[in-house]
């Protein structure tokens, strides 16, 4: 105990707190430039699934088994598959690239359910409706469904990616510099583990914390769909 | 590329990882069987408790759904010894698990709590029954029945993200072995290609058999997919 308190000066110098800070931009980088690419994939994904017509059947299973597999598979085990994999093809791609595609594998199979349940939501005869118009399948998504769907997929989306910051800890064992990785290398410099990991965790709890809190605050918001209320104004009126 | 794959030397280890799975799954049902004990005292806590207790529960699932799981079993692992308690990794991993696991829990059965309607526990309490009962016949099918998905969901979360944790601490579940059989002869992707199929295959054998118990002891349809 006398050994942590002894250290706390010698630990929260500013060359620390720099490297901490600079650490947390990378954790919270990572997660943020990996989830949004694997947003965007997924939309892609859940659009080529929802493909009518038989001829589409093996791209549907493919979809589908992309989901169910690596909703299965630990993060662990996907970002050494990736690294390895990534390292036989080419051998400069550096490290935040190789976590930046693991974590974006990863985003990829969860959110695709979010948008899906999203997407599924939008009742079926606004889509029938778009259909007897001639609209286009695309168009239809883009201007009918989408629209409607933004309140039933936003939260979620962010309550995912507020909760993958935490899991992309598990990437400092490739060595990328954030902040697990940082935490185990002052903790090797000789510092107390209960300080530094006390510190890594309250670093942490800083990142998630509020972005959570701005989750619940958008799903309060968004709670009821905007339709809804628009209806509900009309038969006031 | 020009990597050739060569399964062979997986085969000859493969009763490696089967034991590693065969960890993997104990740690992964005594972490959720924990961590449902747990959650079962905080959401009782959070609903029925008093007020300082409320706010230590409340403070306790905050705190550990904002870090992560690896620098809870980090902290365990490398931080106690410091102050005397020195646990194998895999009672660091199991105890870290548990009390991740615990306070997400809380959340959940939290919200089945909240969905059993005060009415139903005064009509228990006027045909005669004691708390006991009340909670046997009342609120567990009632939980039981709205929260089984969002459980049996979290069984696999715990199952596949927790233990694989161990990991990094060196525990030999399915990962672990993974590691330390292809650091001995670098064939890294043949591994961990199977040790994937490995838990795509025990996720569903566990995911079904959920699935099954639940329609048989609680009428809940569970999906699978």
């Amino acid at each position: 105990m006398e050994r942590i308190i002894e250290q706390i000066p010698r630990f929260f110098t500013p060359g620390n707190l720099w490297l901490l800070i600079e650490s947390a931009g990378y954790t919270l980088g990572m997660t943020l430039v990996g989830c949004l690419i694997g947003f965007l994939l997924a939309f892609l994904l859940v659009y080529i699934r929802q493909t009518p017509g038989y001829w589409a059947l093996p791209i549907r299973f493919v979809c589908i088994a992309y989901v169910e597999v690596f909703r299965r598979i630990p993060f662990l085990v996907v970002i050494y598959l990736v690294l390895f994999f990534i390292q036989t093809v080419t051998t400069d791609a550096s490290l935040f690239t190789i976590a930046v595609i693991a974590i974006c594998l990863y985003a990829i199979a969860y959110t695709a359910e979010i948008i899906r349940g999203g997407i599924e939501s939008v009742p079926r005869t606004q889509i029938e409706a778009a259909e007897t118009m001639n609209i286009s399948r695309l168009q239809t998504t883009l201007t009918v469904v989408l629209p409607q769907a933004w309140p039933v997929i936003i939260p979620p989306a962010i309550a995912f990616a507020v909760s993958f910051i935490k899991d992309t800890a598990l990437v400092s064992q490739i060595g990328v510099f954030e902040l697990t990785f940082r935490g185990k290398e002052l903790n090797n410099q000789g510092f107390s583990g209960i300080l530094v990991f006390g510190t890594i965790a309250m670093c942490y709890f800083l990142l998630s914390f509020p972005l959570s809190m701005l989750g619940q605050y958008l799903e309060k918001r968004l709670a009821t769909p905007r339709g809804q209320r628009r209806t509900r104004k009309v038969r006031h009126s | 590329m020009n990597y050739s794959f060569q399964y062979s030397i997986v085969w000859e280890n493969f009763g490696a990882l089967l034991e590693g799975a065969w960890l993997t799954f104990q740690l992964g049902v005594l972490a959720f069987a924990g961590g449902a004990l747990i959650g079962l005292v905080g959401a009782s806590i959070k609903t029925f408790g008093p007020f300082p207790l409320r706010l230590i529960v409340d403070a306790y699932v905050i705190f550990i759904t904002n870090t992560p799981a690896l620098i809870q079993i980090y902290f365990l692992y490398f931080g106690l010894p410091e102050v005397g308690v020195r646990w194998s990794s895999e009672a660091c991993v199991l105890i870290g698990l548990i009390l991740n696991a615990g306070a997400y829990l809380t959340m959940i059965l939290r919200a089945g709590f909240l969905s059993v309607r005060r009415t139903e526990l005064e009509a228990g309490l006027t045909i005669g029954m004691s708390i006991l009962q009340q909670i046997r016949y009342i609120i567990i099918p009632h939980i039981a029945k709205s929260i089984y998905p969002a459980l049996a969901n979290f069984f696999i979360v715990i199952l596949v993200m927790g233990t694989s944790i161990g990991a990094v601490i060196g525990v030999d579940e399915l990962t672990g072995q993974a590691i330390n059989l292809s650091t001995v002869n670098y064939r890294w992707l043949e591994y961990f290609s199977v040790v994937a199929v490995m838990y795509v295959v025990l996720t569903f054998v566990a995911s079904i058999g959920l699935a099954l118990v639940g329609r048989w002891a609680f009428r809940v349809k569970a999906r699978i997919f």
